[in-house]
């Protein structure tokens, strides 16, 4: 992509599940443009160049908003046309099939796979642990991870972690990028790791 | 001794939080509670802590009254707005309206004392509306004469008929994502958290246990982490500029205990 924040718009999607304080306050830190995403429209008119699925919320919650407002749609229609998503903590979980979480409700299936209850030690699991990755950005990085459930193995890993047991930190596959971690919490490294996947 | 270590908390690292306590807008810091000290510009220490390397912060608004309210929530703004690490706020919140409103506002959990024991119900709503992760239930003991805890409220003032290890019980079973312990009896002593509780707390608790209380060097938090706590808390060994988070930070390094 190689693009540079200063010059980019993220579309960050309204899941109505959350604050979205902490993310947009994030992404302006870092340099980008954010807008944020309530209808299809909303991405078409404000000449959008990557989508953000936000971390707050759960599965059901979030999937029965993006359904409502035919998001779940744009966001296929716009992976197909390999255009750059970031997706982070349930905005990770909700790019696969199905989730334990709210068993019935169906995902945006981009990845096969599901959402599982993680064995955590405690839960939930609220803390900074080190990633492992084959990314040079994000391995042996600290992050914080905020989460009880998880996605213990999938074709589109990118960096694991273990708490209890292993299960993926982040996925990348063409120009998605998505974090069961919290980058706009992990400070500095955070803020950098978002930089990179979105403007490398 | 590094191994076995790097599994006292199964993966995740024990957490260095600076605690600020707020009143009328200004960090404060007193002794049992007492006797109120001006340490400095919120916005300002957060930041400096931040940039030390503290892996979260938490806001006590201290005297949190309805009057002092707007003021409150625009310093967490400020504070959320500059902040990219976890940040905690508690001091006043009695109602599902008063977290959603500090939510907002950008705080990351909110911290639930007197009105969790006033009205534990509002445990499970907030876990119900915004997730077990956003609540914080902090919990005052004291060690009485005969060495049983007490449970206070109203920032210490008043003590509750609660039996100290059945509370930590239920706030977990209502939904807390983590427990505030501050030891009343050790705050603002500068002897050591009380690792005796603490131990037996994080061992005892399926949720995440934050020692605090009586914190004056870097030794207390290896100590406190030694014995189990998963994360711990100090004031005003940081504000008194006496040591850093760094400083606490290398010392936890030096005992093999991981960091970030």
């Amino acid at each position: 992509m190689n693009w540079q924040p200063r010059n980019k718009t993220l579309g960050v999607i309204n899941t109505k599940a959350g604050n979205l304080f902490s993310l947009f306050a994030s992404l302006k830190r870092i340099g980008f443009k954010t807008v944020q995403i309530n209808t299809s429209d909303d991405i078409k008119n404000n000449s959008v160049d990557a989508l953000v699925i936000p971390g707050q919320g759960r599965f059901g919650q979030v999937m029965k908003q993006l359904t409502a407002t035919g998001l779940d749609n744009s966001i296929i229609q716009w992976v197909r046309q390999d255009k750059p998503l970031l997706g982070i903590c349930v905005g990770l979980q909700v790019l696969f099939e199905q989730s334990e979480e709210d068993p019935g409700v169906r995902g945006l299936g981009i990845f096969a796979g599901k959402v599982e209850r993680l064995n955590s030690p405690k839960q939930p699991m609220v803390g900074w642990s080190k990633l492992n990755s084959r990314v040079g950005s994000m391995n042996e990085k600290v992050v914080y991870f905020v989460n009880s459930f998880g996605v213990k193995q999938s074709a589109v890993t990118a960096a694991t972690v273990t708490y209890g047991e292993q299960f993926v930190a982040a996925i990348y596959q063409g120009n998605i990028w998505a974090f069961q971690f919290h980058p706009e919490k992990s400070g500095e490294v955070g803020e950098e790791i978002i930089k990179q996947c979105l403007c490398n | 001794m590094s191994m076995q270590l790097e599994n006292v908390n199964n993966g995740l690292i024990p957490r260095v939080i600076v605690c600020l306590d707020v009143a009328n807008g200004r960090v404060v810091k007193g002794v049992n509670f007492k006797g109120l000290t001006d340490m400095g510009d919120p916005v300002e220490l957060a930041l400096r802590y931040q940039e030390q390397g503290a892996d979260e912060i938490v806001f006590l608004d201290i005297k949190a009254t309805l009057e002092n309210r707007a003021n409150a929530l625009e310093t967490v703004r400020r504070v959320a707005q500059n902040l990219s690490i976890p940040f905690t706020v508690g001091g006043g919140l009695n109602s599902y309206a008063d977290v959603e409103q500090f939510l907002n506002a950008g705080a990351d959990k909110v911290a639930l004392n007197s009105a969790a024991v006033k009205t534990p119900d509002l445990i499970n709503q907030i876990a119900e509306g915004f997730g077990s992760q956003c609540v914080v239930v902090a919990v005052d003991v004291n060690k009485d004469a005969d060495d049983d805890y007490a449970v206070y409220v109203s920032g210490g003032h008043v003590r509750t008929e609660l039996d100290a290890f059945s509370w930590f019980e239920e706030v977990e079973q209502r939904g807390a994502g983590e427990i505030l312990l501050t030891a009343m009896h050790r705050d603002g002593t500068g002897i050591g958290f009380d690792n005796e509780l603490m131990s037996k707390v994080a061992k005892e608790r399926n949720i995440q246990v934050i020692a605090s209380g009586g914190a004056a060097n870097e030794q207390h938090f290896v100590d406190t982490f030694m014995a189990g706590s998963d994360a711990a808390l100090a004031a005003g060994m940081f504000h008194r500029g006496e040591f850093s988070v760094q400083d606490v930070k290398k010392a936890l390094r030096q005992q093999q205990i991981l960091t970030r």
